[in-house]
């Protein structure tokens, strides 16, 4: 058991440090999340105004004529301050304007001037994203908003005519006059309440942590009181802050943080973490470049791609932060959710949905599995060729069927795209030597397939037969010797004796293919790139063109996960099954 | 069986001599007889030229994707190696809180493909970090994707160095940077060489993630190069052909030196478990 005094002082120590980290994390982020609190609201309510100004200006008829009484009527409602101009992009027109400047001789309606060109540009630009968003998929917002230094906004959104834009109602709203509520944090009263808590809990801790045992039971009861003392404040603060959404859910978050603070600290983990720290200095200082690598380019990326598959991100709004792109689980529920493998065409007949994830889903699988027993069967057969006894040349010939796995894959994929070719291939040319018709390879499915498969199957083979050439080689030939004396035939020794030698070498072969052929990119890629029609898709070169081709990278992440989500199945489902088999 | 096997490379050989740009062994006449459909698919040029050889390096941006490839290969075997030596030597010969989580760790991620991070790995190098076309990027990449399988060569190989040695060392009061660098380092010269050459070739022969990160032209290594030679905006198969010879040859015979060390690690990796 722990002497009382020294625990009971380092239980302090981090309890301070806890709340101390908590206050001060909660103080910033109330901070932020006032100003940023106070900065969103404006901002809605500029664009709100705004909004309800091209709506008067719109039930008006948007004309130069009607606009002015629109504007007046308008501008009752407004702060103090506020400038309205509603622009008319044809003729570079200003309708209406509530500037006390424009009077007199420069009184709307009026051509706008050259220092006006701002306010052209930003109508014609509405003007534009509208016309854009009616005719594609992705939305531009249709809302220009900016703030100036002083924290006045300056706001425009369209004006409609008969369903086109015709021009923008632009205002200019000032900043809000210094509120009391909100601030720069908590006043003199959340202080002393802070100091409060900081002088209280401590008091209160020290009891318990003479009576009670464990490192537990203290650390429960001073996160107990932390998150009670914590409570009061953040209720307190989001009612100083007029319940802005943001400062709460910053507040949250924050006190997530100190109790989880409190509890690494006073529970010992954190104790317990710097010492093995410091007693294994050495080790993970050595590991530490390969970890920090690994961690920055390989475990960041994978989480952050979990993370990028919630949200809608493509090529257009990579500027935005994720969390207003959120978009749930929609991106796996289309994926996962459409079932739609045959769709109809126009002369109404049935045909297969190539863009379907199961139907690629079940390419892939019929891909991998082909793939692999073409390997296994003609490695091994070529295995057993070279294994005769007394071949001449045999380390030559070992040799030469190694080239296609030596070869770098994405050439050998880019000879055979060629060799496939319709017209100057040499393929079809031996075709029509043996009296066929040539074929247009990358026409149909199933001989684009087929090109695939002759390509792959082309470079596999030498690594079934390397591994199996290698088994074979290490079982005895006295096995053989006694079988032939017993009287076995060819097809029994096969059977009971190469099978058996061969099986520890082929099954961690035959998994490595598996993985290795299920996620072969460049071929697929290289010698047929879908065709036709994204019929010969494997799932990873499906991921690649939604992300690449089509820039929907939130979706392209999604189906990446999906296909990580397949493979860890697999790894977990292979590893039990070796450890079964092993135990043969 | 063999000619079937070295069919493929006979074409690409073939066709990198024949002085042309087109795939056709031969030209074939409008209606081809038997006899011109032999000549057309035995691989042997109608013109024998070297031209294509010359022209890639002269006419072509080859010599510099060449050198591109040349250069972020080396780079990434170098700092793949060194950060793959460090972190071995301490999953070999430490026990510390986190070791079999690393290791496990590695063994994982050596299972998923870079093309499955592809997208968070652009964003992140690419938008980020702003390293999109740009050799640095490159190798970094690269040599975070090299490490897994250096560590466990690597360590696999310290493992079976006697621990002998370094006790004798520490004894006689050398610390343990010292014994890492002037007693283990140079017992594991043949291991770091294999390792070395390992990354080296996986570096050059790369393909997806170099075109996904390279836009510029001239930024291209050898295999996005090789592949802009036939890609569909041109059909500039001589070119190919003797880009491929280029680059083939080094890697096939460097293939051939290591074939044997790679099987041996694998099937006896997994058998052991």
């Amino acid at each position: 058991m722990n002497d009382p005094a020294p625990h009971a002082a380092r239980f302090h120590a981090g309890l301070g440090a806890g709340l101390a980290l908590a206050l001060a994390l909660a103080w910033a982020w109330l901070a932020a999340a006032t100003a940023g609190g106070t900065e969103a609201r404006e901002r809605k309510d500029a664009l709100a105004a705004a909004h309800a100004l091209a709506a008067k200006v719109e039930a008006a008829g948007a004309t130069e004529a009607s606009a002015a009484g629109a504007v007046a009527a308008w501008q009752k409602a407004q702060r103090a301050g506020t400038v309205a101009r509603v622009v008319l992009v044809d003729g570079a027109r200003l309708a209406a304007s509530t500037d006390p400047a424009d009077a007199g001789e420069t009184a709307a309606p009026r051509r706008l001037r050259l220092e006006e060109k701002a306010l052209f540009d930003r109508a014609k630009r509405l003007r534009g994203i509208a016309e854009e968003n009616a005719q594609g998929v992705q939305k531009t917002s249709e809302e220009d908003a900016s703030r100036r230094e002083d924290g006045s906004w300056q706001v425009a959104v369209p004006i409609r005519r008969a369903g086109a834009v015709v021009g923008a109602a632009d205002v200019e709203r000032p900043a809000a006059p210094p509120a009391a509520s909100g601030g720069s944090g908590p006043g003199p009263g959340g202080r002393a309440l802070a100091a409060l808590l900081a002088l209280a809990l401590p008091l209160a801790a020290f009891a318990p942590a003479r009576r009670l045992r464990g490192p537990w039971a203290p650390a429960a009861v001073a996160v107990a009181l932390f998150a009670i003392g914590f409570g009061t404040f953040v209720a307190w603060a989001s009612r100083a802050t007029g319940g802005a959404g943001d400062g709460v859910s910053a507040l949250s978050a924050s006190a997530v943080a100190g109790l989880l603070a409190l509890g690494v600290v006073g529970s010992g983990i954190a104790e317990r973490g710097l010492r093995a720290l410091s007693k294994n200095r050495v080790a993970y200082a050595y590991t530490l470049p390969a970890m920090v690598g690994m961690v920055v380019l390989v475990f960041f990326p994978f989480f952050y791609g979990i993370v990028l598959s919630f949200t809608g991100q493509t090529i257009f709004n990579v500027n935005e932060p994720l969390s207003d792109l959120w978009v749930g689980f929609t991106h796996y529920k289309d994926i996962l959710g459409d079932l739609a493998l045959v769709k109809r065409v126009e002369d109404g007949s049935l045909a297969l949905n190539y863009g379907n994830f199961y139907w690629t889903l079940i390419f892939t699988v019929v891909w991998t599995v082909t793939n692999v027993a073409i390997g296994v069967s003609v490695g091994l057969v070529l295995a057993l060729a070279l294994n005769v006894k007394g071949l001449a040349l045999r380390p030559v010939y070992r040799v030469l069927l190694i080239l296609p796995w030596a070869m770098p894959n994405y050439i050998t994929a880019l000879i055979w795209k060629g060799m496939f070719h319709r017209q100057f291939g040499v393929v079809n040319y031996t075709l029509m030597l043996l009296g066929f018709e040539p074929i247009s390879w990358f026409d149909g499915p199933f001989t684009s397939f087929l090109t695939a498969l002759a390509t792959n199957g082309w470079l596999s083979f030498p690594f079934m037969m390397v591994v199996s050439l290698g088994a074979l080689q290490s079982i005895p030939a006295d096995l053989y010797e006694a079988a032939r004396v017993d009287g076995a035939t060819r097809w029994q020794q096969f059977r009971s004796i190469t099978l058996p030698s061969l099986k520890p070498a082929l099954v961690p072969a035959i998994i490595l293919s598996v993985v290795w052929t299920f996620n072969m990119f460049n071929i697929i890629f290289l010698v047929t790139a879908g065709e036709p029609g994204g019929a010969t898709e494997i799932l990873i070169t499906q991921a690649y063109k939604y992300a690449f081709q089509q820039y929907r990278y939130g979706y392209a992440a999604a189906y990446s996960t999906v296909i990580f989500a397949l493979l860890l199945t697999y790894g977990i489902f292979q590893n039990r099954v070796t450890r079964a088999t092993e135990g043969i | 069986m063999v000619l079937v096997t070295l069919y493929p490379l006979l074409w690409v050989i073939t066709i990198s001599f024949s002085g042309g740009q087109s795939l056709a062994l031969a030209a074939l006449p409008p209606q081809p007889t038997k006899l011109d459909l032999v000549r057309a698919v035995i691989p042997w040029p109608q013109t024998l030229s070297a031209e294509n050889y010359v022209s890639v390096f002269r006419d072509q941006p080859f010599a510099r994707w060449l050198l591109n490839s040349v250069a972020i290969s080396a780079a990434t075997t170098v700092l793949g190696v060194f950060l793959a030596c460090t972190a071995a030597y301490a999953f070999s010969r430490f026990r510390f809180p986190g070791r079999r989580t690393g290791m496990m760790s590695f063994l994982v991620s050596q299972m998923f493909p870079g093309t499955l991070m592809l997208i968070p790995l652009y964003i992140i190098i690419v938008q980020w970090l702003g390293l999109g076309s740009s050799r640095v990027g490159l190798v970094l990449v690269y040599a975070t994707t090299a490490i897994p399988f250096c560590v466990w060569m690597l360590k696999g190989y310290f493992d079976t160095i006697p621990k002998e040695l370094e006790e004798a060392a520490v004894m006689e009061g050398a610390g343990p940077a010292r014994i890492f660098w002037t007693v283990v380092l140079p017992l594991a010269r043949p291991a770091i060489a294999i390792t070395a050459l390992f990354s080296f070739m996986t570096a050059w022969n790369e393909f997806i993630l170099a075109a996904t990160f390279m836009d510029k032209e001239e930024m291209y290594t050898a295999p996005v190069g090789l592949r802009f030679f036939v890609g569909g905006f041109s059909q500039s198969w001589g070119y190919f052909a003797a880009g491929s010879v280029v680059v083939s040859i080094p890697v096939v015979f460097l293939f051939l030196y290591l074939q044997k060390y790679l099987v041996s690690g694998l099937t006896a990796g997994s058998v052991k478990g």
